[in-house]
């Protein structure tokens, strides 16, 4: 069985008299261990993708099921659950809370999962280390630069030992040097701990570090290639 | 999918106080503004109960050090009709003295009479104390305006009979022109029928006991008394001073008790009626109501005051609040639950409420210790002091800080800011994460 699989989901948003039709008829499946790349012009639809597999937003019509659970049918709190266990995110800025430290960041997850508190400043500890800031765990965000923020959100989102990360647009406020940086950290940890991404993304050399790259226009799926990219 | 967190709430409470502690330091020149607001209220009401407290007790010492007692024994005819009378025979006075412990107590006698000088006459109202026994259940003996205070013996008439001071009050002597030294005649009519009368020398002008003391009494001793009145056979009231005021009602218990058997082993005579005990709060019954009413006044003007103040608080939040919603945006996708997050605002509240009580009673209770023991001084502008309520006050305003006012005062402002900051916090129940990160 597929770990995400999404059946025929449409959102339509309502704006005033107009309606947008934001998602038209997607149908996909991701296996355990991928790393996808959402690619597609502004507007056709990524985020509000994400938001429904998140469980942030409802699809109009459609299932979305991780694992068999369909994510719309849970209740809020089964919900806030399902995103504090199942799933990472990563934002395209402003990840963190400002007043705590890098470290704080990546405990605040495992804390919010009822984890004690030695355990969660271990296993933040070693995950910092993973993406390379262990130097830098007692700064607060505003003492990180933009590239060092997006991977205090990398950690946290997998210290908290999700089934899958969802990414929109995380390089969206990166240089390109940083920004590939970054998706390489991603892949190599998707790798590593063997968990699965979904990342949004504009840029052509970030997208071209993708494993499978889902291509979106006006709310459909037009595209759908894996690469043989294989670390 | 069943709820994996909800067990372990205790673990999340101390990072949720913690986030909380940090983001009241987010912004500190709001957050000290929001707590200057806060704790300028709360001093405000505590200045405020620690003067009223400090009248009322002023009030209350005046009710009863002055010239009440804490407890007055009477007889019922006396009650009701001045009934001359109606007296307690005489050994009760040591009897009772000696059967309650911790109590002090002064008889007194009364009637009513003409006093003239050369010049006028006015109607009295005679008070008779005991100068020994006074002195241990009032201070009435010391409230001297001029004069020296003295209640003996002056001289003997030219017919050989004792001639005694007296003490009048201040208006009756403003009103007759009585100085020290002055000689005054009584009439009244005695005990026996008699038309009873003497020539006194006024030795010393009280300042206000009461209103109506202050307008026609004449103080003198029992001995002075019986001698005009002719009456000798008990007095009329017996003031009490319980020793230790706490505990008056044990006191008047033991009293009501001690009577009663009294009055079986040597019954009073039926026409004065039965004994009857009353206590200030009976005695004064506006005093008594004032003290009552005080705490609603102080209830409100609290209230109204600590509502004001915590509009900084409430301002303060829906801010701070409006201003996060991208981060509990992020935070409610990674997980942070919505009444986790409540709970997050609603604890930066408290601790903000609690750090502004906190300077408060500092601040408060230091400035009113400032003004040390007497309080506010303000003899410079009324040197007599002044009257209020049928009652004469020292020229000073005294504070008085009494613990479970400020406790009271404390809990008032954390609850009314926590109830305002439910409005805030309830905004982040509602945000929706979608729709602040587009
Ligand atoms: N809350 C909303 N109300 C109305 N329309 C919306 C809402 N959210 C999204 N849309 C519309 O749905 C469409 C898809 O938007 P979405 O944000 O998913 O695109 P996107 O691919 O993420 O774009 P971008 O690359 O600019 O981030 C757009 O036409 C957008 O205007
Ligand atoms: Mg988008």
């Amino acid at each position: 069985m597929a770990l995400l699989t999404l059946e025929d989901i449409t959102k339509t948003y309502k704006q005033g008299e107009l309606l947008v039709h934001a998602l038209q008829g997607i149908h996909l499946n991701v296996e355990e261990g991928e790393f996808v790349a959402l690619v597609g012009p502004s507007g056709s639809g990524k985020t509000t993708l994400l938001n429904i597999i998140g469980g942030l937003d409802t699809p109009s019509a459609g299932t979305a099921q991780l694992q068999g659970t369909d994510i719309a049918k849970l209740k809020e709190v089964e919900r806030s659950d399902f995103r504090l266990f199942e799933l990472g995110f990563v934002f395209q800025a402003y990840n963190l809370v400002p007043v705590l430290s890098a470290l704080e960041n990546v405990e605040l997850v495992m804390v919010l999962q009822g984890l004690s508190a030695a355990e969660s400043r271990q296993r933040a500890e070693h995950y910092l280390q993973l993406v390379g800031l262990e130097k830098e765990q007692q700064r607060r965000p505003s003492a990180l630069s933009g590239g060092q923020q997006q991977r205090v959100a990398v950690a946290r989102a997998l210290a908290a030992g999700p089934r899958l990360v969802l990414a929109d647009e995380p390089t969206a406020n990166l240089d390109s040097e940083n920004a590939g940086a970054l998706l390489d950290l991603m892949h190599q940890l998707s790798h590593e701990e063997k968990t699965t991404f979904i990342f949004s993304t504009h840029d052509e050399r970030v997208m071209a570090r993708a494993e499978r790259i889902i291509t979106l226009q006006d709310g459909k799926i037009i595209s759908d290639v894996r690469t043989n990219k294989h670390d | 999918m069943h709820t994996r967190s909800q067990t372990h709430t205790s673990r999340q409470l101390p990072m949720l106080f913690f986030i909380a502690w940090r983001n009241i330091w987010r912004n500190p020149i709001r957050s000290v503004l929001t707590i200057s607001a806060l704790a300028s209220g709360l001093i405000m009401v505590v200045f405020y109960s620690a003067m009223m407290e400090g009248m009322l007790r002023q009030m209350v010492y005046q009710a009863t050090a002055i010239s009440t007692g804490h407890i007055q024994i009477h007889r019922q005819a006396y009650i009701d009709d001045q009934d001359m009378y109606a007296t307690f025979p005489w050994p009760w006075l040591d009897a009772i003295e000696r059967d309650v412990p911790g109590i002090n107590v002064a008889p007194r006698l009364y009637a009513s009479g003409l006093a003239s000088t050369t010049e006028s006459s006015t109607g009295v109202m005679l008070k008779a104390v005991d100068p020994k026994r006074e002195p241990t259940v009032t201070k009435m003996l010391t409230q001297v305006r001029s004069g020296t205070l003295n209640l003996g013996l002056a001289s003997d008439s030219a017919e050989g009979l004792p001639r005694f001071y007296v003490v009048v009050g201040a208006q009756l002597a403003k009103n007759m022109h009585l100085i020290p030294g002055s000689e005054l005649i009584l009439v009244t009519q005695a005990a026996d029928g008699s038309v009873g009368n003497g020539l006194f020398v006024v030795s010393a002008i009280l300042k206000p006991l009461s209103p109506n003391f202050d307008r026609m009494g004449v103080l003198m001793s029992i001995l002075a008394y019986q001698q005009l009145m002719v009456l000798d056979g008990g007095f009329h009231e017996l003031a009490i001073h319980v020793e230790d005021a706490e505990h008056m009602q044990a006191a008047e218990a033991l009293l009501v008790h001690n009577i009663d058997k009294r009055n079986q082993a040597q019954p009073l005579d039926d026409l004065g009626g039965k004994a009857v005990l009353r206590n200030w709060r009976t005695l004064s019954p506006m005093i008594s109501d004032m003290l009552e009413m005080s705490k609603t006044i102080n209830f409100i003007v609290g209230f109204i005051v600590i509502c004001l103040a915590s509009m900084g608080m409430l301002n303060t939040m829906l801010m701070a609040v409006h201003e996060r919603s991208h981060e509990f945006g992020i935070l409610i996708a990674i997980g942070m639950k919505r009444r986790w997050l409540l709970l997050m605002v609603m604890l930066e509240s408290l601790l903000l409420a609690l750090v502004s009580a906190l300077v408060g009673v500092i601040i408060g209770i230091s400035g009113i210790s400032a003004f040390g023991e007497r309080g506010i001084d303000l003899s410079g502008t009324m040197p007599d002091g002044y009257d209020w309520g049928g009652l004469v006050f020292e020229p000073y305003m005294q504070l008085y800080i009494d613990p479970i006012n400020i406790l009271s005062a404390c809990v008032l402002m954390v609850v009314i800011t926590l109830l305002a900051a439910v409005i805030p916090a309830w905004r982040t129940v509602r945000l929706d994460p979608a729709e602040v990160m587009r």
